[in-house]
């Protein structure tokens, strides 16, 4: 068994979680302090990628990121990359699936959040990176962690967008996900059978480390 | 707020910036890794051949044999369907050798083609080094025992046969069989009448007829081969015409002499066994 | 200290409009709730924006609206103290402490304010344990001694006992009493309290309906009430529209009765009021005398009251007369049945003019 794979895989699954751990913070923090008639547009734009069929997703991608578009030329003259057919073009398939599940979740977290915690905070004198990352943080911890493990679990299993950007090379480009359609459809499946074992240790594995984590935390307060 | 709005920005382009770069070095790391594996005087080549799904095993073993034949190529492998393949290389991936599972897709990039078939005008493809390069039969099969008894087209008229599942219309061989019922005039009676399910892919046929889900299904003769499945009946060419695999190189191929000798070697009795040994015929 | 605020500022239908000055020591800022108190706090605080004005603390203006200077709330050094304490909850009491000195920045130095503050705040032994592990006075010790160690130049105090049950009230209001004599901080005190407010501020500010009435010493507006919200604060309970008849007699329209005040009325006197205390059985010589009918007798834990209608003294309708109340004394009031005619006595001093 080649074992590429689960490598790549976990290399776009672990990019992509960082990235979208990030940006859905980001802005789900500022969405979450707009007025409700830009919120709700926001809200539909930045949830997109969570409803549309992730073919179609990845199409929108290949037409943004192709080495024909101008984003893709750009960066093809300046940084000598390509954006497309490599292994790194699942991390933005992976990002942009994942992302709404990330936003959402601390979306509900922040919203949920005690803003008289960061108010008193201020009136201490303390600082607002202070307050976003000692205060703020901690107190959403579990709804952020929620979000990281959905859009983990995601990014590991995104298989349509990544198809349509990155394709399916042996050694190159395959995912687990990629894999396995590929191996099923090829009649391989026994193999296809043990990629998906592999891929769920992985889930099962990830689920139970955030819940040790969890329940330690707990433990300390 | 602003400030730390601008120190998660940066920190977001640090991110990039770093995964970039990584980037980079990754795809520089390529040729050297190569070049050690080159034996030949020939300066090492990297052949990007976009192939139909169904070609994965084949090509796997052809790789192989292709090593000892000429070891300055790696042959680097993007299998999908012809559909998804045709949109990546007129998105601009990069490609030097296409194998499509239909004359459709190959059309659609050949500017000899003509504006009928290829409506966007778009020209991916060096007409001159077009072939077609494998044929595959369309054929019935049916679960093992064969409970309906259905031994060849014809059979699908009979009221014994309760059901029958087909690929749908995004599946190449859903198209043939469509056109194979049509042209017996029995389509119209086995939809209204409920017999037909469709598939969204040719493995979901397979499947549902291994399974004895239904009672046969119309598939390619290399899928019954590699799903094992019981062939009762082929198509001929007068029911849905021939089932063509077309193969050519493209306009922005770097290396048009080594992917046309891909392309050859792919027609040598070598490579001919190999294909023929999975069910599909060398296209006349 | 010094500090003058005066601020608008508009919530989808509720003004606020806040004037007052004030100065060291303890005030208060009286109002029922919802009347604007802690939106007061938290614009001086700098948590809330205020449409227009100025609040001045020391001569540092903390928000102009004209000059349009608003500090972020880091730099006025203003404590204010939550309703629910808003501590930390992922952090220990020690470093929810030492969250409040972060303008130290010498580590030794920290810790041994921390130390001496937990010392202070007897929190001796709860070092370790988080917010949750506390029990309500436990959290507010902690609030209050995280808040000076930010060495407020003004410390606001929101409804400190709401979150308390009543029990624990009476003893946390001692110990806070002492923790503000000590510390020597000018404090705001916000509460729908009167009997807090008396208890402990030495001045106080009667908001009501987002609009504040200027700031008097507490005797004054339990003595002397200016105006009838003030009045109604203070705990009186017994109301009636005015009219000015004389050079120190009113006209108590809403019970038929002329009444002696004993001192000089103003021309602007709108109504006046009587506390239900102050309103005795049977007459005296000096006092105001009205007849009344007995509507309802109500046992109280200490006290009876009584619920009367007086009859108009000049020609009025009784049905007009609104209800006066009586707390007297229980063995004067067993004897008293519903129905019955009482005369009721009131000094003239204990007639409050409001405006």
């Amino acid at each position: 068994m080649d074992w590429f794979p689960l490598w790549n895989s976990l290399r776009i699954a672990l990019i992509s979680c960082i990235l979208v751990f990030f940006a859905g913070i980001a802005s789900a923090y500022y969405v979450a302090r707009l007025n409700r008639i830009v919120k709700g547009i926001l809200d539909v734009v930045l949830t997109l990628p969570l409803v549309l069929p992730p073919t179609v997703v990845g199409y929108f991608l290949l037409l943004l990121l192709g080495p024909r578009r101008p984003l893709g030329a750009w960066v093809a003259e300046y940084f000598e990359i390509r954006l497309v057919m490599t292994w790194y073009s699942g991390i933005f398939a992976a990002a942009v699936v994942a992302f709404p599940l990330m936003y959402r979740t601390a979306r509900g977290a922040f919203e949920s959040f005690d803003e008289t915690l960061a108010a008193s905070a201020q009136t201490l004198g303390l600082s607002n990176t202070y307050i976003f990352w000692r205060v703020r943080m901690p107190a959403c911890r579990q709804g952020i962690l929620a979000g990281v493990v959905l859009a983990f679990a995601r990014a590991l299993g995104e298989y349509g967008a990544t198809s349509m950007i990155a394709g399916y090379t042996p050694g190159r480009t395959a995912t687990i996900s990629t894999t396995v359609y590929q191996l099923w459809r090829t009649n391989q499946d026994d193999l296809a059978f043990r990629w998906v074992m592999v891929n769920l240790a992985i889930s099962a594995a990830v689920l139970l480390i955030v819940n040790m984590l969890e329940k330690q935390n707990r433990k300390k307060e | 707020m602003r400030k730390q709005f601008v120190r998660f920005f940066a920190f977001l382009m640090t991110m990039s910036f770093c995964f970039l770069t990584a980037c980079a070095g990754e795809t520089e790391g390529y040729p050297d890794e190569d070049r050690t594996k080159g034996l030949g005087t020939d300066a090492p080549v990297e052949l990007v051949v976009f192939a139909a799904a169904s070609l994965t095993e084949t090509l796997g073993e052809i790789a192989k044999r292709y090593q000892t034949a000429a070891p300055h190529v790696t042959l680097v492998f993007n299998f999908d369907s012809s559909g998804t393949l045709k949109t990546q290389i007129q998105e601009g991936a990069s490609c030097d050798l296409f194998l499509s599972a239909a004359q459709k897709q190959m059309n659609q990039l050949d500017a000899a083609a003509g504006e009928e078939a290829n409506p966007d005008g778009l020209d991916f493809v060096k007409s001159e080094t077009r072939v077609n390069l494998l044929e595959n039969k369309v054929v019935l099969v049916v679960p093992e025992g064969n409970l309906a008894g259905i031994e060849n087209f014809a059979d699908l008229a009979a009221d014994e046969l309760s059901s029958i599942c087909l690929g749908n219309d995004d599946v190449p061989v859903g198209q043939y069989s469509r056109e194979i019922l049509t042209g017996m005039g029995i389509l119209e009676s086995l939809e209204s009448s409920g017999k037909i399910t469709y598939g969204s892919n040719v493995k979901e046929v397979t499947t549902q007829v291994s399974e004895g889900v239904v009672d046969c299904g119309i598939i390619y003769a290399t899928d019954a081969f590699s799903s094992g499945l019981l062939v009762v009946d082929e198509a001929a060419a007068d029911m849905c015409g021939q089932v063509i695999y077309p193969a050519a190189v493209l306009k922005t191929s770097e290396h048009p002499e080594e992917a046309q000798a891909f392309l050859e070697f792919l027609q040598t009795p070598e490579c001919q066994n190999i294909f023929e040994h999975v069910g599909f015929s060398m296209a006349k | 200290m010094e500090l003058s605020v005066q601020i608008r500022k508009k919530l989808g239908k509720f003004n606020l409009d806040v004037a007052f000055e004030t100065g060291n020591g303890v005030t208060g800022l009286l109002g029922a709730s919802g009347c604007g108190k802690s939106l007061t706090l938290r614009c001086i605080a700098g948590i809330t924006k205020p449409d227009e004005g100025r609040i001045v603390l020391d001569g540092v203006t903390l928000f102009d609206s004209e000059r349009r200077i608003n500090l972020p709330p880091q730099k006025r050094r203003v404590g204010l103290l939550f309703q629910n304490y808003a501590l930390f909850p992922n952090m220990t009491v020690e470093q929810n402490l030492a969250a409040g000195l972060c303008r130290e920045r010498e580590r030794a130095q920290k810790e041994a304010l921390v130390a001496e503050m937990i010392h202070k705040f007897h929190l001796t032994g709860l070092e370790k344990h988080r917010p949750s592990q506390l029990s309500g006075g436990q959290q507010q010790r902690t609030a209050l001694a995280r808040i000076l160690l930010s060495r407020p130049r003004l410390l606001m105090l929101d409804e400190p006992f709401s979150a308390l049950d009543s029990y624990l009230k009476w003893e946390l209001e001692l110990e806070l009493s002492d923790h503000l004599t000590e510390s020597a901080v000018p404090v705001l005190f916000v509460s729908h309290s009167r009997d807090e407010v008396y208890r402990l501020c030495s001045r106080v500010c009667v908001i009501a309906g987002g609009s504040s009435q200027p700031c008097v010493p507490v005797r004054e507006l339990f003595d002397a009430p200016k105006t009838r919200e003030a009045a109604l604060l203070s705990g009186c309970k017994n109301y009636s529209e005015a009219v000015k008849i004389a050079e120190t007699r009113v006209r108590a329209l809403a019970w038929g009765q002329d009444l002696e005040c004993g001192r000089p009325v103003s021309d602007s006197v709108r109504s006046l009021g009587v506390r239900s205390h102050a309103l005795v059985l049977g007459a005296k010589m000096g006092e105001n005398t009205m007849e009344c009918v007995v509507l309802r007798v109500v046992d109280d834990v200490f006290s009876t009251v009584i619920l009367a209608r007086p009859l108009p003294a000049f020609d009025a309708d009784v049905s007009d007369c609104s209800r006066i109340r009586l707390d007297i004394p229980k063995e004067q009031g067993a004897a008293i049945q519903k129905g019955e005619r009482i005369l009721v006595g009131v000094a003239p001093d204990d007639i409050l003019l409001l405006e």
